[in-house]
């Protein structure tokens, strides 16, 4: 089976409005792929249909991974399979707690068809071991296990509680969506250094660094970076390439694109 | 076995009969007989969001003398003087103290099925917590209704002196089984100054019984009620809840968990009156709806004249798991002085969130499980007040069914 992420020709609209325009792109596993874009190019877009968000309409294309064509499955199925989105705007959930949340969710992970929910779930000593040592890693006080999930929580927090999530789901290939807004330097640091070490932990895993700007990538190093414009991946290239965009602004490719 | 007249074969030879058959001081014989003849001569309610259509008060057994009632303690308070027996049983030995408070807190001619517990109760359970004693672990009072046909008539009488402090929860559970049964209970608390109530009541009866109760709070200076309701069974429930904050400084929070499912038809109508300065106030009434069960909230928040610097918070949200299924909200607000700090108040209702199941789904919870999870949570500020961990479990396994 193909642990990249080939995703062709693909076409979403938005309430009948197209946004994606013919993406084509392959993440590698065990690579970390940037893909960089001014406001409105489509980047979270491409974040939350990967994921199988209701309200973004596949019209056309494919993407691929682990020999199935992940627009046919639910949200939680693609999840299963290994796919993780790392979310720009983490959803509160009133009255869940961290803890409870995640051991759901790893408990789903370990669910087997035909097998008793009981006989698969987590040990909990084996959890509470596992999300202490998770949370000592990103710096989250251990208070955070017991909270509601993202409720009252700064920017900050929810982002390090989104890498806490996959630090325990251990993702085959996930996908951030602009996890640099809303951090200041401090919180980047952790959560970076988060990623990083998850990837040298793991390192087939795929990751989908979709960012505005450059500065989160001086702190996860990409293999490749592609440039989204307009709905279509309009610029490919290593490292360089973000350097490149930081120097010179979107508008140099913009003006490229429009002439060739 | 006897037979019992049913509701509608009472008359007022039986209840002359029961109280004087039960050596029942006069005071009381006279109470039940006036409260009988408001019952006889009023008419039903008209109620426009409570259903009594299919209700047969033919068909019901006003089990005169029966007794439902059974108390659960883990450790026995009467060593620290405090009182918790059955009321008639309690009034051998605290008469005096019954009747100065009997029907002090509500009306017993406030609607035809108020008059009809205060003629007939049998059931039901008389707490006293002396000054500045603290009760450590909670007192239960459990009702079972036995069987389809029968009649639950309970009167609970709640006193805690002054500093006093106790949790008591009143649990109505049926054994299972088809076929109308009754409910009337009613709930009155006296909170002395600076005394504190934690208050649970919790309803789960089997599926055709019909819940009509009141309850009712007077809440002194300093003292604080921490009043939490599970409504989760029944065919029918209308319970008017009322809290009166009446002393300087006194203090509610308020939370309720309503779950209706099936065709049930459940309503709540919480009356919070701010009457001594200072008073506050923190509402937090939770309703979950599906299939074709219909839910009120018909709430009322009163700032009286006399009060001075009331905070008054109400929030009360709805979730609908079903397209039928339809709860109404009725908040009302009547300030009758200038003086207040705050009073804010927020609602919702609507489906489950789709943010929050994407978000969910997309760390591989199935949707069912999502849901499951979102309406536990919801309900997460209830159950967290539930004070012993087997009756948090059996309501949150009855809420897990349900969904």
């Amino acid at each position: 089976m193909n642990s990249d992420l080939v995703i062709k020709d693909l076409r979403v609209s938005i309430e009948d409005k197209e946004i994606l325009k013919g993406v084509n792109l392959t993440v590698r596993a065990g690579s970390i792929h940037a893909i960089m874009g001014p406001n409105g190019s489509g980047k979270s877009t491409l974040a939350y249909t990967l994921m199988g968000h209701p309200g973004y309409t596949v019209t056309g294309g494919e993407a691929w991974y682990q020999g199935q064509n992940i627009l046919e499955l639910e949200p939680d199925e693609r999840s299963k399979l290994g796919l993780f989105l790392a979310f720009q705007y983490p959803v509160a959930i009133p009255g869940v707690t961290v803890a409870n949340f995640l051991r759901a969710a790893i408990n789903a992970h370990r669910a087997e068809e035909g097998k008793d929910p009981k006989e698969t779930a987590i040990p909990m000593a084996q959890f509470r071991k596992q999300i202490r040592e998770q949370m000592a890693a990103l710096s989250i006080d251990e208070g955070f296990a017991r909270r509601y999930l993202n409720e009252g929580f700064s920017g900050g927090e929810k982002k390090r509680v989104e890498i806490l999530q996959m630090a325990m789901l251990q993702p085959g290939m996930a996908i951030m969506d602009e996890t640099d807004s809303g951090l200041d330097i401090d919180a980047l640091k952790i959560v970076s250094q988060g990623v990083n070490t998850l990837y040298e932990q793991h390192p087939d895993m795929g990751v989908l660094v979709i960012t505005h700007y450059q500065r989160l990538l001086n702190y996860i190093k990409p293999h490749y970076v592609s440039v989204l414009m307009d709905g279509r991946i309009v610029r490919e290239g290593g490292p360089e390439l973000a350097l490149e965009l930081e120097e010179k602004g979107y508008d140099f490719i913009r003006e490229e694109v429009a002439s060739s | 076995m006897k037979t019992f007249p049913t509701l509608a074969e009472l008359s007022d030879t039986t209840i002359l009969d029961v109280s004087q058959a039960a050596g029942e001081p006069a005071w009381l014989a006279d109470q039940r007989m006036a409260a009988w003849r408001f019952f006889a001569a009023a008419e039903p309610p008209f109620w426009r969001r409570t259903d009594l259509s299919k209700f047969k008060a033919e068909q019901i057994a006003a089990a005169i003398g029966a007794s439902a009632t059974s108390l659960v303690w883990e450790r026995d308070p009467a060593g620290q003087g405090v009182v918790f027996a059955p009321l008639l049983q309690a009034l051998h030995t605290h008469e005096a103290v019954i009747r100065q408070h009997l029907g002090t807190a509500i009306d017993s001619q406030r609607h035809k099925f108020v008059a009809l517990n205060a003629a007939l109760w049998q059931d039901g359970v008389f707490l006293y917590v002396p000054q500045n004693t603290a009760v450590e672990l909670p007192l239960t009072a459990a009702f079972t209704m036995p069987a389809p046909g029968d009649a639950i008539v309970a009167r609970n009488l709640i006193i805690l002196d002054h500093g006093a402090s106790v949790t008591f929860v009143e649990e109505y559970r049926s054994d299972a089984g088809a076929g109308q049964a009754f409910a009337a209970p009613i709930t009155e608390m006296f909170l002395g100054n600076d005394a504190t109530l934690r208050f649970v009541t919790v309803q789960t009866w089997g599926e055709d019984v019909y819940h009509i109760g009141a309850q009712k709070a007077r809440v002194g200076r300093g003292a604080t009620i921490e009043w939490s309701a599970v409504n989760l069974g029944a065919r029918v429930q209308h319970v008017e809840a009322e809290t009166a904050l009446e002393g300087d400084g006194s203090r509610v929070e308020w939370v309720a968990a309503t779950f209706g499912g099936g065709h049930q038809n459940l309503l709540t109508a919480p009356w919070l009156r701010h009457i001594g300065a200072k008073t506050e106030a923190h509402m937090d009434f939770k309703t979950v709806v599906k299939d074709q069960s219909y839910t009120t909230f018909d709430g009322m928040i009163k700032i009286e004249h006399q009060s001075r610097a009331t905070v008054s918070r109400l929030e009360e949200h709805a979730l609908h798991l079903t397209p039928k299924a339809r709860s109404d909200s009725i908040p009302g607000l009547m300030i009758d002085t200038n003086d207040v700090a705050r009073a804010g108040h927020a609602s919702t209702s609507g489906e489950v969130d789709e943010e929050q199941l994407f978000y969910m789904r997309s760390r591989g919870i199935p949707r069912d499980d999502a849901i499951h999870l979102i309406v536990m949570g919801f309900f997460e500020p209830v159950l967290d007040r539930i004070p012993t961990e087997a009756l948090r479990q059996r309501i949150a396994e009855m809420i897990e069914a349900k969904i």
